[in-house]
């Protein structure tokens, strides 16, 4: 009787969460998984059928990655996108934290609230900003400052421009997320500084130490473990994101393939591009792509659980249950 | 080791004014407490002299260098925080060695000055662990070895000994008097436990509401307190204030508590001559309780309030008109509360302080 009282409560309320995460994580999961193993195409239900060999469409991905040069390019950007990105928001929010921690308070606020501007920014508003920036002709931004200053003589494909691929298309997307993403880390590392005892730090001023050694010897060591979760989170994170490249990509001021990530690969292959792109769209071969994705992210997520040691941070509740 | 002197310091945060004016010298070799409640300046008047804080006006020398602008890390001083600051991250060896690393010390140097210090504390055993695998005392002492290890000019305590129990406090006291004298290092220690100060310190820095109260050995602001603060936060329970009238008798002035009038001789009635309220002040160990009123003493009646039993004596409160009296008894004396009592005081022991100044009539210049 005890027993039965206490898993219907535990059904109670566990079940509004398990509810979401089935119908909106579990089920999509499942049917894109399905579609992977079909010839999906232009949103046909006709094509939704499974195809005689199922693994086709991850045959055909490994065979994208040797021999299709525009594929070639999608994996190289991802590389280079997420690990560059990964280290200016890491290492770019770590050194803002401490900056802005060693800061008087009323000018930490206020540089606080300028590196958060780009984040709250909607993401449309934010890339049209760039968009007209890093635009080709002599209407853009940079362009425009440069010509004026007398550096170019005439407008610069800043993004597209074959002499400069790959790392003007790189340069750009990297610049406009770490913009937005180095916030992340700033927030996290500083609040945690922020809760490392006064006193450790007057100790340590006293014991002898100047700004370097305290950073060195007493900041970074007490923020270890936030430094490691920020890096995984910003990792897992810059693996899927593509909203702001994808708003760059559409409006073509950077490269096509030069700047696509993984996953705004499956995105374009799923829903296909606006202007110039192509007609047709392959739903099962971008599903395919994303469940490799899926995998390799979580791939590195319990890898990165593991490292983290995420057992000791899970302490059994106190009091009794 | 160096001689620490303060020229007319103040310091304020914003429009709270945290220390007026305060001059003060603290010998070398020294060992000096500044006693105050919460909230007097006590900590604020540490902080600046580790360097800490920067004065709002006034200078600060160590010796005949003048430091008042130079930043902790170049001042030399030892500090040990009631919380005691180890860093959580470093095993107690790397907390003690931390001050040698940052001046670059030869790593065998390091490790013998380290060995030396731990040893002096007893230590040695702890080394390998982590602050969080010490007891409170434990963590006390390797906070002293990271302080002592840099042979600092100044050692600076914030209440070190706040955060113990009793019976390891009075044990580590004892300890940490004789480690100042066997060094000999300028010492300040920060306390609102008078009787750490009391028996710690060769001079008591008394301090309320930013500015300094008393200065003196521990004996002086235990028997002539300079005004009613210090008189009423020296002692334990402290000193028994009671307002009173000045009488004439005979041509000369006189003291009226209650009924009791008690005149005293040449100088002191001089002085009392000019007031016309006085607060009477003695020490509740320093009177007696008697069914009469006894002779060469002033005899004040009082009814019995209480009596808190303490094992070695007994604290019996009495009434005096509305004004609570405690005073120090034997063991056996338990009077019946309701009961009317003679507070026999010699008076000798009495002391007089102006109601207006709070001044001890004594300091009083005729």
């Amino acid at each position: 009787m005890k027993m039965a009282g206490r898993n219907a409560a535990l059904l109670f309320f566990l079940a509004p969460a398990f509810i979401l995460i089935a119908l909106f994580y579990l089920v999509p999961l499942a049917i894109t998984v399905y579609v992977s193993f079909t010839d999906m195409q232009n949103w046909s239900l006709y094509t939704l059928r499974l195809l005689p060999n199922p693994l086709f469409n991850y045959a055909r991905l490994f065979h994208m990655m040797l021999y299709d040069p525009d594929f070639v390019k999608v994996v190289y950007t991802t590389i280079v996108f997420t690990l560059v990105t990964l280290a200016f928001n890491v290492l770019g929010g770590l050194g803002l934290a401490i900056a802005v921690y060693l800061m008087e308070e009323r000018l930490s606020g206020f540089f606080r609230g300028l590196w958060l501007l780009p984040r709250m920014t909607p993401v449309a508003v934010y890339a049209l900003l760039w968009y007209y920036f890093f635009l080709g002709s002599r209407d853009g931004t940079l362009n425009a400052i440069l010509m004026a200053l007398g550096v170019i003589d005439k407008p610069v494909q800043w993004g597209t421009d074959p002499r400069l691929l790959p790392w003007s298309a790189w340069a750009i997307i990297i610049y406009v997320n770490v913009l937005v993403g180095v916030s992340f880390g700033m927030l996290i590392f500083y609040s945690a500084l922020r809760s490392i005892p006064w006193e450790q730090v007057i100790a340590a001023r006293v014991d002898g130490a100047s700004t370097l050694q305290l950073v060195r010897h007493i900041l970074i060591p007490s923020i270890r473990w936030h430094i490691m979760f920020v890096t995984v989170w910003q990792l897992l994170s810059l693996l899927t994101t593509y909203a702001h490249i994808f708003l760059l990509v559409e409006w073509g001021v950077v490269d096509r393939w030069w700047s696509s990530t993984w996953a705004l690969y499956v995105f374009t292959t799923a829903f296909g591009l606006g202007g110039g792109g192509p007609s047709s769209t392959y739903q099962g071969l971008a599903a395919a792509a994303a469940v490799i994705l899926a995998l390799v992210g979580a791939g590195l997520g319990l890898l990165a659980l593991r490292l983290l040691g995420f057992r000791r941070m899970i302490v059994p509740p106190k009091g009794e249950l | 080791m160096v001689e620490v002197r303060l020229e007319s310091v103040s310091k304020r945060f914003g429009r709270v004014v945290a220390l007026h004016e305060v001059t003060l010298t603290f010998e070398d070799g020294s060992f000096t407490a500044i006693l105050g409640p919460s909230g007097s300046g006590k900590t604020t008047l540490l902080y600046l002299i580790a360097g800490i804080y920067k004065p709002s006006s006034g200078r600060i020398y160590f010796g005949d260098r003048d430091v008042t602008n130079m930043p902790p890390n170049k001042r030399n001083v030892g500090l040990v925080f009631q919380n005691y600051a180890l860093y959580p991250h470093m095993t107690v060896y790397d907390n003690i060695a931390f001050p040698l690393r940052l001046k670059k010390l030869p790593r065998d140097e390091i490790d013998r000055r380290v060995r030396e210090v731990a040893k002096l504390l007893h230590i040695e055993e702890l080394l390998e662990r982590y602050p969080s695998q010490l007891s409170g005392g434990q963590q006390q002492r390797v906070a002293m070895a990271r302080a002592l290890v840099k042979q600092p000019d100044v050692l600076l305590l914030d209440e070190p000994l706040s955060n113990l129990d009793a019976l390891l406090r009075i044990k580590i006291r004892a300890e940490l008097k004789r480690l100042q004298k066997d060094l000999g290092i300028t010492t300040i220690y920060v306390t609102h436990d008078q009787s750490e100060a009391l028996a710690l310190a060769d001079r008591i820095v008394v301090i309320d509401r930013g500015r300094i109260q008393q200065v003196g050995t521990p004996d002086e602001v235990y028997a002539r307190p300079r005004n009613l603060f210090v008189a009423g936060f020296i002692g334990s329970p402290p000193a028994n204030l009671i307002p009173a009238k000045i009488v004439a008798r005979s041509g000369s002035a006189c003291v009226a508590i209650g009924d009791t009038v008690y005149c005293p001789d040449k100088p002191l009635s001089e002085k009392l001559a000019r007031f016309q309220e006085v607060i009477v002040a003695f020490r509740p160990e320093h009177a007696t309780l008697g069914e009469e009123p006894a002779e060469n003493m002033v005899s004040i009646e009082a009814e019995v309030y209480t009596v808190e039993t303490l094992g070695k004596e007994n604290i019996v409160t009495l009434l005096v008109g509305a004004t609570p009296v405690k005073v120090v008894v034997e063991p056996s004396v338990r009077p019946q509360p309701g009961s009317k009592l003679f507070i026999n005081v010699e008076p000798e022991k009495l002391m007089f302080f102006d109601p207006e100044t709070e001044l001890n009539i004594e300091y009083i210049e005729v």
